[in-house]
C-alpha cells in the first residue's frame, strides 16, 4: 500500500503535482448508487435529463488486487434501462386529465417529483491514476452503493473506445449513438484478418455499413470482394471511380467454369439442377460425365451442351440396336439414357434461363461496364488486386448455381493464398445475401458447394489474409458452424423473435437488456461487437452519402405503372378475346 | 379409515362453527329497518337544509376550471410521525410538510415540496410531571396514543402558523384533516408537558425568553389554543379538509339551530337525537344521501370544544377549552359514490362557492378517490417511510447509548444495549429443524 502512494506521489510530482488531474475529476456527477450491487450491474438514481439509455457512465469505486492492495479505479458501464416514476401522480389523475382534456401544467398535480433509476451494465475498470492508459480489465468487486455516478468528457470516453487502435489500422465507423460527440474507431487489421457477421433486416442499413467499411478499406489501398446477389453494391461503382481514381473498381458478371480441383463442383450442379434420377438413370449420367472431359476453365453451358449431345447420340445408338459398349454402362436402356439428356436439358436451359436473366439486368444499367469473371484459377490476379474493390453481380442467378459459382471462385483464390505463392495479396470478402450461401441445416439445402468453402475459409482464413465478412437480413436461417467462427458482429435492427434468438445464441455475453434494443434501431444504429473493438458499443455509423447512387436502389413502382403503356400484342390480345368470348357464347354445342 | 373420517367431520364443524361465528349477517329486517330510517331522517334532514337554504350547487367546469385556476398559489400541509421506541415518550420522529405549487410559475419555481417543521428525539418535558408511570399497561397505551396525537396535531398546526407567521401570500391554503380537535382528552393531570426547546422551535411566534412562564404553558391545550389563536391573522383562507368522518357536529347544530329558532319541537329534537346515535347516524353518512355530487352544504358556526364532566370534576382547562374559536364545518360532496368531504375552517369564508369550487376541481383531479389532489400528494410526501425511521431509530439509540455511557451508570449502559439489540419479538423465535436422514 505505501509502495502505491509513493508511486502516485512521484507521478504527480514529476509531472507537476497537484495541478495533473485525476481522469474522472472534472467529469459530471449524474446520479447516486442505490443499494445492492453486483458484479454485473447496479443500478443508480439519475438527475433530470443528465443521461440517456446507451450512455457509457462511470462510477468511482476500489478493487482489491491480486497481492492484497486496494486500488482507486474508475468503473465503466452501460446504462440498459430507464425507469421514470411520478409516486405523486396517481393514474385516476391521468385518466382525468385525458379525459377532461385538462393540461396538467394547469393544474397543481407535482410535475417535478419523476425519479429516474437506471440500470447499469458493467464493461470493466480501468486505473484512476493521472496519465494512465484507459485499458479496461474485467471487474473482480462491486461498485459500492451510495457512490456517485459520473458522465465522462467525450475525449475521455473516445480514449478508453479507442485505446489500442493505433498499432492496429484503426478506421472510423460511425459515433455513440448516445453520444453523438464521440467518435468510434475499430481495428481494420482484427477486421480483414478474423470475420465480421453483419447482420440486420431490410432497411436497418447493412449497406451503410458495407459502404463505410469498403471505404476505409479502399483508403488503404486493401483488396476487396463483393459478392452482391442483388446489386446492392452497384452505387459503389461509379460514385467511387471518381472519388478513388486511382483504384480499379471491377463489375464482374460470372461464368460458370471450373477448374481440374473443383470438378465435383459442376457434377454436384447437374446433378441437383436436373430430374431426380433413378438408380439406373444415375448411373448412366456418370457414365456420360466420366467419359466427357471437362476442360478446366471452359464454360460450364457449353459442357452441358456436349453431354446432351453425347446422351442423345447413346440413345440413338441403342435404339439403333448398336451394341458398342461405349454407349453405357451394363444394361442401359435408350429410354433411361432418354430421360438423363431430358434431365440436362433441363439443367441446361435453367442455366440458359439464370444466364439470360442476368445479361438483362445488366442492361438496366447501360452506363456500367461489366466484365466476364476472370478464370480464378488462371487468372487471380485479375480479381484480386492492390487498390481494386471486385464486385461480382449475380442477380437472376438462383441460389444453387449463386452457391455453385462463389464456391469455385472462393475455392481458387482462398487456395491461391494459402499456396504461398503470393499471387494474390491478402483480400477481404464481402458476401451479401450470406443465407444464400451458407444455409443452416434446419433449412434443408444440404450440399450447397459453397457452405463447406466458407466454413473452411472462416476456420484457416485468418492465417492466410482471406478475411470475411457475411451479410445477412436472415441470420437464424446460417449455417451455425460458420457463425461461431466469426470473431466480430454488426447487428443492426432486428424484429423477427428467431433472428434475436440466433443473435443471443451465438453471442457471448449477450444479454436480454441488449436483445431489447433489436427491434428500436433506427437506420444505421446498431451494436458493433467483437475484436474489432475494445468494448461492444451501440453505434450511430456514418453514412457515407457520396457512394450512393440515386438511379440504383430502390425501384419506383409507384411512378412505373403511372408512365406504363400497353404494348401494341397486348391490345390486340384484349381486342381479339372480346371476339373470341362471343363466339363461344353463342355455342351450342359446347360441353357443359 | 373410520378415525380418519370422523376425525375429518369433526373438523368440518369446527370451520362450519367458525364461519357461523365470525360473519354475523344482519337480518334483512335489521337492514331493512336501518335504510328506512336513515332515509326518514334524510329527507327530514335535507327540508330543513333546503328550508335554511343550506345546500348550494358548486360549478365544476374541468379544463375552464384550471385555465383560471392555474393561477392560484396554494399550499397544502400534513404531517408524518415514526415512532417505536420503547423507553421514549413517543413520538421521536415527526415532521410536517408543505406542498407549494403555483402552475403557471416555470418549472424550477412552480412546485416547491417544503420540509416545513421536522424533530427527532423526546418531545415531552419529564420535569414535573407524572412521567410514564401508570401501572395500568392500557392507560399507559392511551396515553401514549394521546401523546403521539397531540404531537401530530401540533406539528400540523405549527406549519400552518409557520405560513402565517412568514406572511406567505397563498390564495389558498390546506390541511390534511381538522383544523380543530377537541382537546378534552388531553385535559387529564398525566399528560405532560411539551419541552420548552420543542415549542420554541416550532412556535416562533411564543417568545417564552422575554417573559416569566407560567404553570402548564406548553402544555398541548394551552400551545393549541393559542396556535390557533395566532390562525385567525391569516391573511389566506385556511381549510382543514377531513376524509372520512364520524362525526355528527354538523347535524347535531343543525337540529340545534332549528330547535332554538322554534322550528323544531323540544320533544322531536331530544328524539331525534337519541335515534341518531341508536342508529349511528353521523354526517358522513347522512349527507351521503342528501347530497349528489358537486353540492354543499354552507358552513355552520360550530362550537368543537365542550368540556365535560369528570369523576373529579370539571377539569383544570374549563376556561381555556371554553374560550377556543368557534369552528365553521360544511361539506362537500366531489364524487357520486363518496361520501362528502368535511371542510372546516376558522373565519367565514369570503368567497365560499370561489373557495369550494377550488376544493372541487383540485378534489376532481381524483375522480375516484374524491379528495383534493395536492393533500393527496402532500400526504405521500409527509409520511416517514420505514426506511428514514429505521435510519432515525438507529441514530437516536446510538444517542441514547452516548447519554448512558456518561452517566457512567451500568444499569443505564445495560438498558441502552438492549434497546439497540431490540426487544423480543417474534422473529427471534427459535427455529425447529428437521434431522436430515
Amino acid at each position: 500500500m505505501r509502495k502505491i502512494i509513493n508511486l502516485n506521489t512521484n507521478l504527480k510530482n514529476s509531472i507537476g503535482g497537484n495541478s495533473i488531474r485525476k481522469i474522472s475529476d472534472p467529469w459530471a456527477s449524474i446520479g447516486t448508487i442505490l443499494g445492492q450491487t453486483s458484479i454485473d450491474d447496479y443500478s443508480f438514481h439519475l438527475k433530470k435529463f443528465k443521461a440517456k439509455k446507451g450512455d457509457i457512465v462511470a462510477a468511482e469505486a476500489k478493487q482489491p488486487t491480486g497481492d492484497g492492495r486496494v486500488v482507486e479505479v474508475i468503473v465503466w458501464g452501460r446504462i440498459m434501462e430507464i425507469i421514470s416514476s411520478n409516486e405523486f401522480l396517481p393514474n385516476e389523475a391521468a385518466k382525468e386529465l385525458t379525459e377532461g382534456n385538462i393540461s396538467i401544467q394547469d393544474t397543481i398535480l407535482p410535475l417535478t417529483k419523476n425519479d429516474a433509476i437506471c440500470t447499469v451494465k458493467n464493461l470493466g475498470y480501468t486505473t484512476n491514476d493521472p496519465g494512465q492508459k484507459l485499458s479496461l480489465m474485467p471487474l473482480n468487486y462491486p461498485v459500492y452503493p451510495g457512490g456517485a455516478v459520473k458522465y465522462p468528457a467525450s475525449k475521455d470516453l473516445e480514449s478508453l473506445l479507442n485505446t489500442d487502435m493505433k498499432g492496429k489500422n484503426p478506421i472510423f465507423i460511425g459515433n455513440l449513438v448516445a453520444r453523438r460527440d464521440v467518435d468510434v474507431q475499430v481495428s481494420a487489421d482484427n477486421m480483414v484478418s478474423r470475420h465480421v457477421l453483419v447482420i440486420g433486416m431490410t432497411g436497418s442499413g447493412k449497406s451503410v455499413w458495407v459502404r463505410r467499411a469498403v471505404r476505409e478499406l479502399m483508403v488503404k489501398q486493401y483488396p476487396i470482394l463483393i459478392i452482391d446477389p442483388h446489386g446492392d453494391n452497384l452505387g459503389i461503382v461509379q460514385k467511387a471511380t471518381k472519388l478513388f481514381p486511382n483504384h480499379k473498381i471491377k463489375l464482374f458478371y460470372p461464368k460458370i467454369s471450373a477448374s481440374e480441383n473443383n470438378k465435383e463442383v459442376i457434377y454436384t450442379l447437374i446433378e441437383r439442377l436436373g430430374n431426380k434420377l433413378t438408380e439406373p438413370q444415375y448411373d448412366f449420367l456418370n457414365w456420360v460425365l466420366t467419359k466427357t472431359d471437362y476442360e478446366p476453365g471452359t464454360s460450364l453451358i457449353q459442357y452441358i451442351s456436349i453431354l446432351i449431345q453425347k446422351s442423345n447420340a447413346a440413345a440413338e445408338n441403342k435404339r439403333n440396336k448398336s451394341t458398342k459398349s461405349s454407349d453405357g454402362p451394363g444394361n442401359t436402356g435408350a429410354s433411361t439414357m432418354g430421360v438423363v439428356s431430358r434431365s440436362l436439358r433441363k439443367v441446361y436451359s435453367k442455366l440458359k434461363e439464370m444466364e439470360q436473366s442476368n445479361i438483362s439486368n445488366r442492361n438496366k444499367y447501360p452506363h456500367l461496364k461489366f466484365e466476364e469473371l476472370p478464370d480464378p484459377y488462371s487468372q487471380p490476379e485479375k480479381i484480386i488486386q492492390k487498390s481494386q474493390v471486385s464486385i461480382l453481380y449475380l442477380k437472376g442467378y438462383e441460389s444453387l448455381p449463386s452457391s455453385t459459382i462463389v464456391s469455385i471462385l472462393l475455392e481458387s483464390l482462398f487456395n491461391h493464398r494459402s499456396a504461398g505463392n503470393r499471387t494474390i495479396p491478402p483480400f477481404f470478402t464481402v458476401l451479401e445475401e450470406a443465407q444464400n450461401f451458407i444455409p443452416s441445416k434446419s433449412e434443408g439445402q444440404d450440399g450447397y458447394p459453397s457452405v463447406s468453402t466458407i466454413k473452411k475459409i472462416a476456420t484457416e482464413g485468418r492465417k492466410f489474409g482471406t478475411g470475411l465478412m457475411l451479410v445477412s437480413q436472415r441470420p437464424y436461417r446460417l449455417d451455425e458452424t460458420v457463425c461461431a467462427q466469426m470473431n466480430s458482429y454488426i447487428i443492426l435492427r432486428l424484429k423477427n423473435e428467431r433472428d434475436q434468438r440466433f443473435v443471443k445464441n451465438t453471442m457471448e455475453n449477450w444479454d436480454n437488456e441488449e436483445a431489447k434494443q433489436l427491434p428500436n434501431f433506427a437506420n444505421g444504429q446498431g451494436i458493433v461487437s467483437g475484436q474489432i473493438t475494445n468494448l461492444p458499443l451501440t453505434v450511430q455509423i456514418k453514412f457515407d452519402d457520396d457512394l450512393t447512387n440515386d438511379d440504383i436502389g430502390d425501384e419506383n413502382f409507384i411512378s412505373d405503372v403511372q408512365n406504363w403503356k400497353e404494348s401494341s400484342e397486348n391490345k390486340k390480345k384484349r381486342e381479339l378475346s372480346k371476339d373470341f368470348d362471343e363466339v363461344f357464347d353463342v355455342d351450342k354445342r359446347k360441353p357443359h | 379409515m373410520q378415525n380418519i373420517n370422523l376425525k375429518n367431520k369433526k373438523k368440518s364443524s369446527l370451520f362450519a362453527n367458525f364461519v357461523n361465528n365470525v360473519i354475523h349477517k344482519p337480518s334483512p329486517e335489521v337492514q331493512k329497518n336501518f335504510m328506512d330510517v336513515s332515509l326518514k331522517i334524510a329527507g327530514t334532514i335535507k327540508k330543513i337544509c333546503e328550508d335554511e337554504k343550506l345546500i348550494i350547487n358548486i360549478p365544476y367546469q374541468g379544463k375552464n376550471f384550471w385555465n383560471k385556476g392555474k393561477n392560484y398559489e396554494s399550499c397544502f400541509v400534513d404531517g408524518g410521525v415514526f415512532s417505536s421506541v420503547e423507553s421514549s415518550s413517543a413520538p421521536f420522529a415527526i415532521r410536517s410538510k408543505s406542498y407549494i405549487v403555483k402552475p403557471t410559475n416555470p418549472l424550477t419555481d412552480r412546485e416547491k415540496f417544503e420540509e416545513t417543521i421536522a424533530y427527532m428525539g423526546d418531545l415531552y418535558d419529564s420535569k414535573n410531571n407524572i412521567y410514564d408511570l401508570s401501572e395500568d399497561p392500557y392507560e399507559d397505551n392511551q396515553l401514549l396514543n394521546k401523546k403521539k396525537d397531540a404531537a401530530r396535531i401540533i406539528f400540523e398546526i405549527a406549519c400552518l402558523v409557520k405560513h402565517v407567521f412568514d406572511k406567505q401570500k397563498f390564495d389558498f391554503c390546506f390541511l390534511h384533516g381538522p383544523l380543530q380537535t377537541p382537546v378534552m382528552p388531553f385535559s387529564g393531570p398525566e399528560f405532560p408537558q411539551f419541552k420548552k426547546q420543542v415549542v420554541k422551535n416550532i412556535l416562533p411566534f411564543l417568545n417564552f425568553d422575554k417573559k416569566e412562564e407560567k404553570i402548564n404553558e406548553r402544555h398541548f391545550i394551552n400551545i393549541y389554543f393559542q396556535s390557533i389563536q395566532f390562525l385567525l391573522n391569516s391573511k389566506f383562507p385556511i381549510y382543514g379538509i377531513v376524509e372520512r368522518t364520524n362525526s355528527s357536529v354538523y347535524l347535531k347544530n343543525l337540529l340545534f339551530r332549528s330547535f332554538k329558532k322554534g322550528k323544531v319541537a323540544e320533544n322531536d329534537y331530544n328524539k331525534m337525537l337519541s335515534t341518531m346515535i341508536r342508529y349511528k347516524i353521523n354526517d358522513g353518512n347522512l349527507f351521503s344521501l342528501i347530497l349528489s355530487d358537486c353540492q354543499a352544504l354552507r358552513p355552520l358556526e360550530v362550537d368543537k370544544q365542550i368540556p365535560t364532566r369528570g369523576l373529579g370534576g370539571f377539569s383544570e382547562w374549563e376556561t381555556q377549552i371554553t374560550s377556543f374559536p368557534k369552528i365553521h364545518v360544511g361539506y362537500l360532496k366531489t364524487n357520486s359514490h363518496q361520501a362528502p368531504i368535511r371542510v372546516e375552517s376558522l373565519k367565514k369564508s369570503k368567497d365560499l362557492i370561489k373557495d369550494y369550487e377550488y376544493i372541487l376541481a383540485s378534489s376532481k383531479l381524483l375522480p375516484n378517490y374524491g379528495f383534493p389532489a395536492g393533500l393527496d400528494v402532500v400526504d405521500k410526501a409527509a409520511k416517514i417511510p420505514a426506511w428514514l425511521g429505521r435510519a432515525a431509530k438507529s441514530y437516536y439509540s446510538k444517542y441514547y447509548l452516548d447519554l448512558a455511557i456518561e452517566s457512567k451508570n451500568s444499569k443505564n449502559i445495560s438498558s441502552a444495549l438492549k434497546m439497540l439489540q431490540g426487544g423480543r419479538v417474534w422473529r427471534n423465535r427459535p427455529k425447529a429443524g428437521k434431522v436430515k436422514k
